[in-house]
């Protein structure tokens, strides 16, 4: 062990120094979450009878309990105010540990710079042992902080800093499976989707075991945070299922990675084709290529997505009988009081999951001209205008794409509860389609970033950051309407159900092409780092 | 008929920095130009100049009798480029990698070549990009470049991280290139290699064109001033064109 952590204290401040922006962005976003849900939750019920006819309607339907988790105590303000936070944010808590490990140890290890590292006075593990420590490190500040966020927000200490511990235990369990999945495979994409693998199959297991056989659910980490009953009667013993857990994934990890080669994987590397299909010949064709598997992904994802948030919205049928139950709705992100509404909210949500995949397209275009390789086809007949309407054409018809199949994924979802798929299509078709101009301009956006310099190319996700927080949380913060409406994903209408005005979609539309266009000129006659 | 690279008063600024300061540079035709500088002399950016990587400040810059900037990709499908360091798409074959580098330039490697120069390189198509080696990462790019005929080659020390033999599989292509000929630009750090290939050469410094010609008049001129000896060898005139009082 002392082997290992030679030079480790050195490592971390390296990860750290790198992860300046990175880290604490992350950490602040998730702890805003908590205090925001504390905050709105106990501003909306006056009452413990309002709470109670609330978490018991919550506690009614499937599909939200499918979602967020059961609320085991109905008289629970603390339960309710963190039933979001407790299962679904979790998993964000397991994706950012996610993102930092793979970060620090396959993703330099695939670019050689581990070798570098692994050369100094360290021994071979340390690099990994050191990414374990760091990425644990930020998850006890999110832990911390988390607690600080609910007592702010209002909520009883004791049941805070038990959310906070669990908080700290789902991020360790994220910890030890980063590890373990940057271990298997050579690629460091291969990893980052087999630790998603693993987080979503968590969350699907607690799923099933919350609406179905209850046992289930204790055999995912992600159905621990509700069994602690934080809020109520805590079973404290549950907070050790978490480093127990952790412990045991992180030594497997780094056992893995103590027998394993430099730069390979568990899962040996296929050999590739030894001539190209004749289908790969450009820089479309190229492109296209290099997505092709993450598009598949995404494509399979969104649908499933849709599909779960679909199935939802019919189940409230009972739901809007009371007041209190319209209050509950609002809290889980609802604008309006139907289904429709619902719906709608659910798609503003999704909305911003697809906006996500164009800003990777553009991310990954200033990998390619960073690294070298967008030189290499720029220095064929592969005009700037092929380069660049590679990328642009992949981020326009790859979120149009992916709106689609989020859209009949829901109508899927909504038509196998009501019985008429049909109409789900009819109500979310359009829906999707009000969200193509917003989705659009970011990406325009993002591809602006990348148009002024490669270096540029990830500030895509600083704006989606930007309007995802002036959105969500605009109104709870006191933003300025002018402020809040900065976000285009503000002037969408809210479909199906809401009022369409032409004038913003078109205003979009138009902002987006101009956008894309400007991004064009630059690029033209900018040069090519 | 124009000579293949023409470059004359050449300016390249970032920022503050000039990294090309009234630079020229002629290659004529069918000739291996020998592109000799220490790091940071600006080897590498008058060739990403050339390629239309790169807008210059001022001067003059012709290729292949068309501007490198304007005609870019229809000047490219007659060049074929070697960056020094290459680094490939991580999922791609190598095999892949060649293909697309091909039909990139619009050009179809006949399946023979391709097979001999893969054998003579020795390297496995079939492998990841992510698997190669620095070496191997060259021999995709080399084996691209010289798979095909082509008028133009544009190599960025291209033999980095070759091995001496491979070295010497290079060296053979290179000259049943020049037979054919094709005209070279060829950027290089390793003087005997050049010394071997080159017809001419031109030693830059800080952005400047400081020496230039064949191997004979450069050592004539230096005998003529005294100094070096006439028997000087490429490295004489190289360390000789550095020297502070130079």
């Amino acid at each position: 062990m002392a082997d290992s952590w030679t030079g480790g204290g050195r490592l971390v401040r390296l990860y750290g120094r790198r992860d300046r922006v990175l880290a604490p962005v992350w950490v602040l976003v998730l702890t805003a979450m908590c205090g925001a849900s504390a905050v709105a939750t106990a501003d909306l019920y006056a009452g413990t009878s309002e709470l109670a006819d609330a978490a018991h309607l919550i506690n009614q339907s499937p599909a939200l309990v499918a979602l967020y988790g059961p609320i085991l105590d109905e008289h629970s303000l603390g339960e309710i105010a963190m039933s979001k936070t407790t299962v679904m944010y979790a998993m964000f808590v397991m994706l950012m540990t996610l993102v930092l490990v793979r970060r620090h140890t396959r993703a330099e290890e695939e670019s050689g710079r581990f070798e570098l590292l692994g050369a100094t006075a360290v021994d071979r593990v340390t690099p990994t042992v050191a990414a374990t420590a760091y990425a644990a490190g930020v998850v006890a500040v999110l832990g911390v902080l988390s607690a600080v966020a609910d007592v702010a927000g209002g909520l009883p200490v004791r049941g805070s800093l038990l959310f906070g511990a669990s908080w700290l235990g789902i991020g360790l369990v994220g910890v030890g499976i980063a590890v373990v999945a940057c271990q298997l495979s050579a690629s460091t994409r291969t990893c980052g989707a087999l630790g998603l693998a693993a987080v979503a199959t968590f969350y699907l297991v607690r799923a099933a075991g919350d609406v179905g056989p209850g046992w289930l659910s204790w055999l995912s980490p992600l159905g621990w945070g509700t069994r602690l009953r934080a809020w109520g009667d805590p079973r404290w013993w549950v907070l050790l299922l978490y480093p127990v857990t952790a412990a045991a994934l992180v030594g497997l990890g780094w056992a893995l990675h103590r027998r394993r080669d430099l730069g390979s994987g568990l899962v040996a590397a296929r050999p590739g084709p030894a001539v190209a299909a004749p289908s790969l010949r450009g820089a479309a064709s190229l492109g296209l290529r290099l997505q092709r598997t993450a598009l598949v992904g995404w494509t399979v994802g969104t649908v499933v997505l849709g599909a779960v948030f679909g199935s939802i919205a019919p189940t409230l049928g009972d739901f809007f009988k009371s007041d209190a139950a319209r209050a509950a709705l609002r809290a889980f992100g609802g604008r309006g009081a139907v289904e429709d509404a619902l719906l709608a909210a659910l798609l503003h949500i999704a909305a911003y999951v697809v906006t996500a995949y164009g800003l990777s397209v553009v991310a990954a275009a200033g990998s390619e001209e960073r690294d070298g390789r967008a030189a290499v086809v720029l220095a064929t007949g592969s005009t700037r205008r092929s380069v660049f309407g590679a990328t642009a054409g992949l981020v326009a018809l790859g979120s149009v794409w992916l709106l689609l199949t989020t859209g009949l994924g829901m109508a899927i979802g909504f038509g196998l509860q009501t019985g008429d798929v049909a109409d789900g299509v009819g109500r979310l078709l359009p829906a999707v389609a009000a969200y193509v101009p917003a989705v659009l301009l970011t990406g325009a956006l993002g591809l602006a970033g990348f148009a002024w310099s490669a270096r540029w190319a990830a500030a895509g996700w600083g704006l989606l950051f930007l309007f995802l927080t002036l959105g969500e949380l605009g109104e709870l913060l006191h933003l300025p309407d002018w402020a809040i409406g900065l976000s285009p994903f503000q002037h969408v209408p809210a479909l199906p159900g809401g009022t369409v005005h032409a004038a913003p979609l078109v205003a979009l539309s138009v902002l987006a092409t101009t956008v894309g266009f400007g991004a064009w000129l630059r690029y033209r006659s900018r040069d090519i780092d | 008929m124009s000579n293949p690279i023409e470059v004359s008063g050449l300016v390249k600024t970032f920022g503050q920095f000039r990294a090309l300061d009234e630079l020229d540079l002629t290659v004529e035709a069918g000739e291996v130009h020998g592109f000799l500088g220490p790091n940071g002399a600006g080897k590498s950016t008058t060739i990403r100049v050339l390629l239309g990587l790169l807008r210059k400040d001022a001067g003059e810059v012709r290729m292949l009798g068309g501007d490198p900037w304007k005609d870019t990709a229809d000047l490219h499908r007659r060049l074929a480029y070697v960056p020094g360091d290459v680094s490939l798409w991580p999922n791609l074959s190598g095999g892949e990698i060649i293909d697309l580098l091909l039909r990139m330039r619009g050009v179809t490697a006949d399946p023979a070549k391709r097979t001999e120069l893969l054998e003579r390189f020795q390297l496995d198509p079939t492998k990841r990009g992510r698997a190669y080696s620095k070496g191997n990462r060259q021999k995709v790019a080399l084996v691209a470049a010289f798979a095909a005929p082509v008028e133009l080659l544009l190599l960025d020390e291209p033999t980095s991280g070759l091995d001496p033999l491979m070295e010497q599989v290079f060296n053979q292509c290179l000259g049943e290139h020049k037979a054919a000929g094709t005209s070279v630009l060829l950027s290089s750090h390793i003087l005997s290699e050049v010394e071997r290939l080159a017809d001419r050469v031109t030693i830059i410094r800080a952005g400047q064109a400081v020496e230039t010609g064949s191997l004979s008049e450069l050592r004539h001129l230096k005998a003529a001033e005294g100094r070096l000896g006439d028997g000087a060898t490429l490295e004489d005139l190289f360390l000789d064109a550095y020297r502070t009082d130079g």
